[in-house]
C-alpha cells in the first residue's frame, strides 16, 4: 500500500520535474516557431497599413492596400492565433497528462500540415492579386477559388487539431476513472468545441463559395454567406479570448503568490462560453438588411449574455488578486495593487492585457446595441475596438504565457535581463496601442471608413480634419511594430540562446477551502446538446427567412 | 423558496403586454420561447407547491406516469397549428395557454421527472423527439397555410425549429448509449 503510493507519487514528481517529453516538446516549439514568424510578417503589413493610412506611405500597385490589409487581417487574427493556441494547448495537456500519445502526436502534426498548406495556398492567392477580399471574404466579392479551398483545408486542420486534444482527454478519463479533467485540459476540450461548433458555419459557406468561385453556380446567396460567415468569426475571436482566459485562470495567480479562486467557477465560465458564444455573429450583422428588427432585437440579449463568462473572470481574477496581496500584508480595499510583481513581465503582460479588456468589453457592450451600432459601424471605431480585444486582451496574454511556454519547452530559463526586456516589451506595446486604438476609436467617430487606403476625398474638410488623428494612428502602429520586432527577438532568444536551465509549467492550486467541483460540470454530452440548441435558436428563424425569401443570388464582382 | 421566487418573476414577466406581443410576433418564438419559458416558471415554483401541496403529488402521481401523460396530452394539444392561433384571436385560450404551460406541463413534469430512472427519462425524450420529428415534417413540407396569423415562412422555420430540437435530442439520447459511462467514472 504505501509503496504504491509512494510509487505514484513518484511518478507524479518526475513527470512534472521532467516536463514535456521532447517530442511533445518539438511539436509544440515548432507551431509556436511559425506563430511568430506571422506574428512578424502580419505586424509589419500593419505597419504599412498604419503608415499608408496617414498619407506617409505610398504602396506599389502589385501590393496594394487591400492585399496588405487582407493579408494582414488572415495572417493575424486567423493564423497567428490558431497556430499559438495550439502549440500552447498541447504542450500543456502534455505536461498535465504526463505526455502526449503517439496518436495524438501525429494528429498534432497532421493538424500542423494542413494548416501551413491551406495558409500557403490562401496567401499566394492574394500575393498574386487575386483574392483582395479582406478576412471577411464577403461575396459578392469573389477571389480565386483556391483563397477558399486554402482556407477550407485551414478549418479541417483545426478540427484535426481538436481530435487530439479530445482523444487525449478521454485517455486521460479512461486513466483516471472517476475523476474531473484537469482544469487545463478542461479549458482545452471547450476552447476547441467552440471552434468546431463556429467552423460549422464557415464550412457551410464554403461549400456555397467555392462551386460559385469555380464558375459552376452562378450566382450566390449573400446575405446566407454573410451569416454563416459570422458564426464562425464571431466564435472564433471569443475562442482566442477563452484561451487567454485560461492562461489568467491557470497561470497568472502563480506568478502573484496566490491560488486558483474557485475551480467550479472557471468550469462553469468554460462552459458558459461554449453555450452562449455562436449566435453572437449577429452583433457583426446589425446594419445588414433582410434580417428583421424583432430578430435583431432578440440578438441584442443573446450578444449581451456572453458579457456574463467575462464579469464572471474579472471578479474572480480582482478576487484572487485581492487574497494574494493579503496574505502578503496588503492593507486597504487597494492596497493590494501595490503587492503585485509589476516587474515581473509573466504578469504584467496578461495583467494589462486584463485591464485593456475593460475599455474593450465596454466597447462591445456599447457597439451591440442598434443605435450606437448605426454611428460606428465601418468606421475605424470598430478596428479600435478589436485590436484592444484581440491585439491588447488575447496578443499580449499569448506574449505573457511565451515568457514561460518556450523555456519550458526548451528547458532554458528566463533571464533578468530577458525579463527586462519583456517589460520594455509590453510597454512599447500598450503605448503604442493606446496611440493606435485610441486614435482609431476616436477619428471612427468622426466618420473615417475602415477598410479604405488613403484618400482625401478630394480635399474635403471633413475628411482632412481626420488628418491629425491618423497621424497619431501611424506613431502607435511604428511603436507596436517595434514592440513586434522586440518580441520576436525575445521569443527566438528563449528557443535557442538563453542559458539552459529547468522552468516550471504554472498550474495554480486550488484554495485549500475550495469547494468540490460537482459533477454536472463533466457531462460534456449535455452542454453539447445544449450549445445545439441555443445555436438552433439563434439561427433558424433568420436562416430560412434568408433562404426561402431568397433573392436571385448575386453574380460574382472583382473590383480590384 | 428562492426558486419560487424566481417562477412567480418570470411568469409575471412573460405576462407584461409588451413581451407577450414580442414573444408571439413569430411563430418559432411563440412556441419555442414562449411556451416553454412558461413551463420554465412551472417547474421552479414546483418545489413550493410540492411543499404546500405534498399529500396531492403523492396521491395522483405516485409512480410519475400520470403526471407525465398529463404532460403529453397538453404539450400535444399546443403543437395543433389551430391552438396557437386560438391562442392569439380568443382570450380565453391565451388565459388556459398561460395557465396550461406553467401548471399542466411545467410542474408535472418535474414532479415526474424526479421520479423516473435513466431509462424513463430516455422513454420521454424518445416519445418527444418522434413527436417534434413528425412536427418538422408537417410544417416544412406542408403546402398550404396552417395558421392565420403566420406567414408560410414562419411555418418552414418552425418545421426546422422542431427538426433541430428533435436532432438535439436524439444525440443526447444516442450518447447516452454510446458513452459506456463506466470507462470513465468509477
Ligand atoms: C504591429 C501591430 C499592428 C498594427 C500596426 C496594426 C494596424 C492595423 C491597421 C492600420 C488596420 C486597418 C485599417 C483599415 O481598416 O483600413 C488593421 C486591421 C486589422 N488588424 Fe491590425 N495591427 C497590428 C496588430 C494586429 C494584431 C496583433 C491583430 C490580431 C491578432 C490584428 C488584427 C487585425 C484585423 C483582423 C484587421 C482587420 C482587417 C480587415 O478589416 O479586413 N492586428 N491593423
Ligand atoms: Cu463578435
Amino acid at each position: 500500500m504505501e509503496a504504491a503510493t509512494l510509487k505514484e507519487s513518484f511518478i507524479d514528481k518526475t513527470k512534472s520535474k521532467l516536463g514535456v517529453s521532447p517530442e511533445d516538446s518539438r511539436l509544440s516549439l515548432t507551431y509556436l516557431s511559425l506563430a511568430f514568424i506571422i506574428l512578424f510578417v502580419g505586424g509589419f503589413l500593419g505597419l504599412v497599413q498604419g503608415l499608408n493610412r496617414a498619407g506617409l506611405f505610398e504602396l506599389p500597385p502589385w501590393f496594394d492596400y487591400y492585399q496588405v490589409l487582407t493579408s494582414h487581417g488572415i495572417l493575424l487574427v486567423l493564423v497567428f492565433t490558431t497556430l499559438f493556441m495550439t502549440g500552447y494547448f498541447y504542450a500543456g495537456v502534455s505536461h498535465v497528462h504526463g505526455g502526449l500519445s503517439p496518436k495524438v502526436r501525429k494528429m498534432g502534426w497532421t493538424a500542423f500540415g494542413l494548416m501551413v498548406f491551406g495558409v500557403i495556398m490562401t496567401v499566394a492567392t492574394v500575393v498574386a492579386g487575386n483574392a483582395s477580399v479582406m478576412y471577411t471574404f464577403y461575396p459578392p466579392m469573389q477571389a480565386s477559388p483556391w483563397f477558399y479551398v486554402g482556407l477550407t483545408i485551414m478549418v479541417v486542420g483545426i478540427w484535426v487539431a481538436a481530435a487530439g486534444i479530445w482523444t487525449s482527454a478521454v485517455q486521460w478519463k479512461k486513466e483516471n476513472k472517476g475523476k474531473h479533467l484537469p482544469l487545463f485540459t478542461y479549458f482545452g476540450v471547450g476552447a476547441y468545441l467552440l471552434l468546431f461548433l463556429g467552423s460549422l458555419g464557415v464550412t457551410a459557406e464554403m461549400a456555397m463559395l467555392i462551386p460559385w468561385a469555380f464558375g459552376w453556380v452562378e450566382t450566390v446567396n449573400v446575405m446566407l454567406s454573410r451569416t454563416l460567415f459570422w458564426a464562425f468569426g464571431h466564435t472564433a475571436v471569443n475562442v482566442w479570448y477563452l484561451v487567454a482566459v485560461s492562461a489568467w485562470y491557470i497561470a497568472v495567480p502563480k506568478f502573484v503568490g496566490g491560488k486558483l479562486f474557485n475551480d467550479t467557477l472557471a468550469r462553469v465560465v468554460v462552459i458558459l462560453s461554449v453555450v452562449l458564444n455562436v449566435p453572437g455573429g449577429f452583433h457583426h450583422q446589425i446594419i445588414d438588411p433582410a434580417i428583421t428588427e424583432g430578430v435583431k432585437f432578440m440578438h441584442v440579449f443573446m450578444s449581451l449574455s456572453i458579457a456574463l463568462p467575462s464579469l464572471l473572470t474579472a471578479f474572480a481574477m480582482f478576487a484572487v488578486f485581492a487574497r494574494a496581496g493579503k496574505r502578503k500584508g496588503a492593507k486597504g480595499i487597494f492596497g493590494f495593487l501595490k503587492k503585485l510583481p509589476w516587474t515581473d513581465v509573466r504578469f504584467l503582460a496578461p495583467m494589462i492585457a486584463m485591464i485593456a479588456f475593460i475599455p474593450g468589453g465596454a466597447g462591445g457592450i456599447a457597439q451591440t446595441n442598434n443605435q450606437l451600432n448605426q454611428t460606428v459601424h465601418n468606421s475605424l471605431w470598430v478596428v479600435g475596438h478589436f485590436h484592444l480585444t484581440v491585439g491588447v486582451t488575447v496578443a499580449l496574454t499569448f506574449f505573457g504565457i511565451t515568457y514561460w511556454l518556450l523555456p519550458y519547452l526548451t528547458k532554458r530559463t528566463l533571464t533578468p535581463r530577458l525579463n527586462k526586456l519583456g517589460v520594455i516589451q509590453t510597454w512599447i506595446w500598450t503605448i503604442g496601442m493606446l496611440f493606435m486604438s485610441g486614435a482609431m476609436h476616436w477619428v471612427g467617430l468622426l466618420g473615417s471608413p475602415r477598410r479604405t487606403s488613403f484618400s482625401t476625398y478630394g480635399d474635403n474638410a471633413t475628411a482632412l480634419s481626420w488628418d491629425p488623428y491618423l497621424f497619431l494612428l501611424a506613431i502607435g502602429g511604428t511603436l507596436l511594430f517595434i514592440g513586434v520586432a522586440l518580441m520576436v527577438y525575445i521569443a527566438f532568444h528563449l528557443m535557442f540562446k538563453a542559458p539552459k536551465g529547468e522552468t516550471e509549467f504554472p498550474i495554480a492550486e486550488r484554495e485549500a477551502n475550495d469547494i468540490t467541483t460537482p459533477r454536472w460540470t463533466e457531462r460534456w454530452g449535455l452542454w453539447i446538446v445544449v450549445a445545439f440548441a441555443v445555436i438552433s435558436m439563434g439561427y433558424v428563424i433568420p436562416v430560412v427567412e434568408m433562404i426561402v425569401n431568397a433573392p436571385p443570388g448575386s453574380p460574382p464582382f472583382q473590383p480590384w | 423558496m428562492r426558486q419560487a421566487k424566481y417562477g412567480i418573476i418570470l411568469y409575471i414577466f412573460l405576462m407584461l403586454p409588451p413581451v407577450v406581443t414580442l414573444f408571439e410576433f413569430n411563430m418559432t418564438i411563440h412556441m419555442h420561447m414562449q411556451m416553454p419559458l412558461l413551463a420554465a416558471a412551472g417547474m421552479l415554483m414546483y418545489p413550493f407547491l410540492k411543499q404546500k401541496f405534498p399529500g396531492f403529488f403523492e396521491k395522483y402521481n405516485k409512480n410519475g406516469i400520470p403526471g407525465i401523460i398529463l404532460f403529453l396530452i397538453v404539450v400535444s394539444y399546443w403543437l395543433l397549428p389551430r391552438a396557437m392561433d386560438e391562442a392569439l384571436t380568443i382570450p380565453a385560450v391565451e388565459i388556459f395557454k398561460f395557465i396550461s404551460w406553467p401548471f399542466l406541463v411545467g410542474v408535472p413534469l418535474r414532479d415526474s421527472w424526479s421520479k423516473f430512472s435513466v431509462m424513463g427519462k430516455n422513454v420521454v425524450l424518445g416519445i418527444l423527439s418522434i413527436l417534434f420529428v413528425l412536427m418538422a415534417v408537417i410544417y416544412i413540407f406542408s403546402d398550404s397555410q396552417l395558421c392565420n396569423n403566420y406567414l408560410i415562412v414562419e411555418q418552414i422555420t418552425l418545421g426546422w425549429a422542431f427538426g433541430f430540437i428533435a436532432l438535439a435530442l436524439i444525440i443526447y439520447i444516442v450518447q447516452q448509449f454510446f458513452i459506456d459511462h463506466s470507462e470513465y467514472e468509477e
